[in-house]
């Protein structure tokens, strides 16, 4: 973590809180809870609410599906933290080895079509977005996909290419194993909303 | 009840007017600047351009060096905070607009 302020917690409040989370938790507080402690109503707040809209809100895609989604995001961005973080959330919701797979090759994963329809359409988006089409949309639209879904995912990779580029600019410490899996469980419990 | 789907588009706008209009330790032209530097835009000033243009292309190879700089320039972690997440923002906003500008002209709908 580069900034020591998110590290510590601003404000008294806050660093009782990051240590009681910590101790009860039984592992460190991972860094981006400790941003979503952070100068709260200038970023997390806003940030908070549409990404909690976006992984939890009504939605045709399942919590694992979307989860999946921001991982691959985290991975064509190289965000080690996002991939750990979101790849263990999705692996709760759905098999590992599917999980695994996508992380691999979403193209020969066991994973519905229009999911592998959608992720095409948002690794164009991710690497190269201004050469995204509306040709591009259609594709995952005939893929069986509806343009709810399609906005969902949008929104999505939107949301991941803010976090995953946060999150490496201030060098979040990336948890063990153990720590992603109870990590993910909060996150299933607790959500996003700051 | 019924639960209604979420406005993308009012969360979206909400999140950028907080982020680029609203106040903060730094100046709302330093921030907006940030935004659309990491989504190609022109070049920022010095120290600010060279973290901005990095986080738009590739946030994995942000060194200490283009952190330091900044707090040295701004004497505030807040500030880095914020210039950091309007450098974000810009690059995930690029995305959000030509993701719906895709699915707006292929299902027709009003931008």
């Amino acid at each position: 973590m580069r900034l020591h302020e998110i590290e510590r917690g601003d404000g008294l409040f806050n660093r009782l809180l990051i240590g009681f989370i910590s101790l009860v938790s039984r592992m460190r507080l991972p860094d981006a809870a400790r941003v979503a402690f952070y100068h709260k109503e200038f970023f997390a707040s806003p940030m908070g609410a549409w990404t909690q809209a976006a992984m939890r809100g009504p939605s045709p895609w399942s919590v694992g599906e979307r989860e999946l989604m921001a991982a691959l995001v985290a991975k064509w961005n190289s965000c080690a933290f996002c991939v750990g973080a979101h790849g263990a959330v999705a692996a709760k919701e759905m098999q590992r080895s599917a999980v695994d797979a996508a992380l691999l090759d979403f193209r020969a994963a066991p994973i519905s079509e229009s999911l592998k329809a959608t992720l095409a359409f948002l690794e164009i988006l991710t690497l190269r977005p201004t050469a995204l089409t509306a040709q591009d949309a259609r594709a995952v639209l005939h893929a069986g996909v509806s343009s709810e879904a399609l906005m969902d995912a949008i929104a999505l990779c939107a949301l991941f290419n803010i976090v995953t580029r946060y999150a490496d600019a201030l060098d979040f410490a990336v948890p063990t194993a153990e720590e992603l899996g109870r990590a993910a469980s909060m996150l299933l419990k607790r959500g996003y909303a700051s | 009840m019924t639960i209604s789907r979420p406005d993308h588009r009012a969360l979206a706008e909400a999140l950028r007017r907080r982020v680029l209009d609203g106040p903060g330790k730094t100046d709302r032209a330093l921030r907006r600047a940030m935004a659309e530097r990491a989504a190609g835009g022109p070049a920022v000033e010095a120290p600010y351009d060279d973290l901005a243009r990095q986080i738009g292309a590739s946030a994995v190879a942000v060194t200490d060096e283009q952190v330091a700089r900044v707090l040295r320039a701004t004497g505030s972690e807040k500030a880095v905070f914020e210039v950091i997440a309007a450098a974000a923002l810009g690059a995930g906003l690029l995305r959000w607009r030509q993701g719906i500008k895709a699915l707006d002209e292929a299902t027709d709908a009003p931008a």
